[in-house]
């Protein structure tokens, strides 16, 4: 064995040494120039990132600008001032803030919990009526909202004359209304979840004595932290952005939110020129507990998308 | 400690399908019984029964003495290791383990003293702060193990805990919960499909097909006395082989046609199965396990009574033993016994070509030099043949 070694070695460095120098073959690279095998990503790239960063900008900049008026707005402004923001924070624009975070963390906590729960008993239970009210629910779904406005409003109407608290012109009652709203797409989106949980993590825990609430709370509801993350983001950007509805529901300057105040501001023809930077500044408040949120739940939210199956 | 008691369960669903039929299962107080047999015959829906996962459609299940039929999982006091271990993803390896006591309001300092004892006992000590995903299957399964034992349950249910293993592992791990068992003396209820594990692990072996309880006994009883050509087949490895014989009688006695073979029946195969003369001109299905039969160049034994002969198709060999499959001309045996044997063994389809030659499986011994394409003759151990009905497929006995 070893002589056969010492044979090989010397004739291998004689073959290297013997044969013409070959090309130096790179690879892993592509034809083309820069532009076209990277750079043009780059252009899609930065085409979409002006694109939605325009309105932001020019949104930005318009509360920043002191004078104030849609007309002397411009991209970059001319002059910065925090004048705006100051004059509408001693307005009813606070009250109007708290309103839209009020409903909207309501609506978000209480439409994730309910939702859990109907995806709880529609993806484990077996019962009558399970198929149909699934598919009620969607059918009820793909009507917007909007629709049944003027059947709200009568209902609320009468709601109102029986119980004021939740009725029009309360932000309970437009509570109530966004939470029946949310039901049916968070619970098929959660549903979906729910089934990916598997059926023999309910048994284990049965077995090892614990009751469904217990199996609820303390196995299911923390494996779908994702899903709950994402629906309660997405109710609580809809509660905070929703202006149809609340437009009709809220009138007195007390109890509106702040999109329906903000877009009071405007309502004037006349004022709508000069108070344009102010509803600039009141937006710019308005976004910053939805940006917050959004980066407090994108690790759950990110997470559920790597973490992948859960393997019991 | 309790025994559980199954008297005429059945289990029918909704849809009509009838999983279980009328099951009548006794486990003693502290035994370990194995419920085996193949895919889809409604071994885990009865284990699920006793559970309380399922419900009962009729029949009366007893733990302890006790009718549980209406009682939930929680209140049976069992506790259950599932095929997918079923850890709960979000609790680390200690809390997985000592959950079932913290759901019955436990002392805190009490569930860390019986956890750890559990742990020690697996080995799961330094593992105790880990997740479940960041274990290997063997330590999932040591903690699926864990969660049960250190309940302190009157009764264990197993459902297939070892399936999702690798061939290696699955030995020891089979190794260890008997022993587990042993030392807790726990009654177990242990749900396989694997028969090795129903012959190694089980105090006895309950044998099930299409929901239909086949055999119970110790596995040597199963092995040795099977009930039917199903029982016959499902026990042992390689599977006991089958053929389709005539009997005959000879003077006093009775031969077996055997194919072109004949073998000559001794007075005692006759005298321990009195109902074997009521088949004399008649068919007979026969069985013969692999290691009854011996390569003839061994057999001290030189009289021509009792000799098989045939060409070696294949030769498997083991070191201990040479496995030699030859044809035999012989027809088979075709019962739904047989046919339910196929469907488990998943050759229907697969080796058609092959379904018209039966086959044997002999195991010689290592000194045999058989190789395949051999002509070789064959001695079969006539005490040890089994009879069946070859249309009913139940054993020829009394």
């Amino acid at each position: 064995m070893a002589s056969i070694g010492n044979q090989a070695g010397p004739q291998m460095i004689g073959a290297v040494g013997e044969g013409p120098p070959t090309e130096v073959v790179r690879l892993g690279t592509a034809k083309g120039n820069w532009f076209t095998r990277v750079g043009w990503s780059h252009l899609v790239g930065i085409l979409a990132l002006a694109f939605s960063l325009f309105p932001i900008v020019f949104v930005v900049s318009a509360a920043l600008n002191p004078v104030g008026t849609l007309s002397s707005s411009s991209l970059i402004p001319s002059n910065v001032g925090f004048d705006n923001f100051g004059s509408i924070l001693s307005g009813s624009f606070p009250r109007w803030f708290l309103n839209s975070l009020i409903i909207g963390v309501l609506s978000a906590a209480l439409s994730m919990f309910i939702s859990a729960c109907a995806a709880y008993a529609f993806s484990r239970f077996r019962f009558v009526g399970r198929r149909p009210g699934l598919l009620g629910i969607l059918l009820i779904q793909l009507f917007p909202q909007f629709l049944a406005i003027v059947a709200l409003y009568l209902i609320f109407t009468e709601v109102t004359q029986l119980w004021p608290a939740i009725g029009l012109n309360s932000i309970w009652g437009l509570l109530l209304l966004y939470l029946g709203g949310a039901l049916g797409v968070n619970t098929w989106l959660m549903k979906g979840f729910f089934d990916t949980i598997p059926r023999d993590l309910d048994e284990s825990a049965k077995v090892d004595g614990a009751t469904h609430a217990q199996i609820f709370f303390g196995i299911i509801l923390p494996l779908v932290r994702p899903i709950l993350a994402v629906t309660g983001l997405l109710g609580f950007i809809g509660a905070v952005n929703e202006f149809l509805i609340a437009s009709v529901f809220l009138t007195d300057d007390s109890v509106k939110t702040a999109a329906v105040g903000l877009y009071g501001l405007l309502a004037d023809e006349q004022a709508k020129n000069a108070r344009f930077g102010l509803f600039a500044a009141g937006a710019v408040i308005l976004a910053i507990p939805t940006v917050a949120l959004f980066q407090f739940l994108q690790r759950y939210i990110v997470g559920g998308l790597t973490a992948g199956a859960v393997k019991g | 400690m309790a025994e559980v008691v199954l008297e005429k369960v059945n289990k029918q669903y909704d849809n009509g399908f009838h999983a279980v039929h009328d099951l009548d299962l006794d486990i003693a107080d502290g035994e370990f019984l194995v419920l085996v047999g193949p895919s889809g015959c409604g071994k885990t829906t009865a284990l699920r029964m006793v559970a309380g996962l399922e419900d009962i459609t009729t029949g009366t299940l007893r733990i302890g003495g006790r009718v549980v039929n209406t009682l939930s999982s929680r209140d049976r006091d069992i506790a259950m290791v599932f095929q997918s271990y079923a850890l709960y993803p979000h609790m680390t390896v200690a809390d997985n383990i000592g959950y079932g006591l913290k759901l019955r309001r436990m002392d805190k300092s009490d569930i860390d003293k019986r956890v750890r004892k559990a742990a020690d006992m697996l080995e799961l000590g330094p593992l105790l702060d880990r997740k479940p995903k960041e274990l290997s299957g063997g330590q999932r399964q040591r903690v699926a193990m864990g969660r049960a034992i250190v309940r302190e349950p009157q009764v264990f249910l197993m459902d297939e805990p070892l399936s999702n293993l690798d061939a290696k592992l699955r030995v020891q791990m089979r190794a260890e919960i008997a022993q587990i068992q042993r030392e807790l003396k726990t009654t177990t209820l242990y749900v396989t499909h694997d028969q090795t594990e129903a012959m190694t692990m089980g105090d006895r072996i309950a044998l099930m097909k299409a929901g239909v309880l086949q055999q119970v006994g110790v596995p040597q009883q199963l092995y040795d006395h099977p009930n039917n050509i199903f029982v016959a087949g499902f026990i042992g490895s390689p599977p006991m082989n089958l053929a389709t014989a005539r009997l005959n009688r000879a003077g006093q006695g009775f031969e077996l046609s055997l194919g072109s073979a004949v073998l000559s029946l001794p007075d005692t195969v006759l005298a321990e199965r009195p109902a074997l003369a009521a088949y004399a001109g008649r068919e007979v299905a026969v069985g013969i396990r692999a290691e009854d039969m011996e390569d003839a160049a061994l057999a001290r034994d030189s009289s021509a009574q009792g000799r098989l002969r045939a060409k070696v198709t294949l030769t498997e060999a083991l070191g201990s033993e040479i496995v030699a499959h030859f044809a035999i001309d012989a027809p088979k045996v075709v019962t739904s016994d047989t046919k339910e044997l196929e469907k488990d063994a998943h050759v229907d389809g697969l080796l058609a070509a092959h379904q018209a030659i039966n086959t044997f499986v002999a195991s010689f011994a290592p000194r045999s030099r058989v190789r395949p394409g051999d002509e070789i003759e064959i001695v079969v151990d006539r005490e040890r043949l089994h009879f069946f009905d070859p249309v009913t497929g139940v054993a020829v006995r009394s």
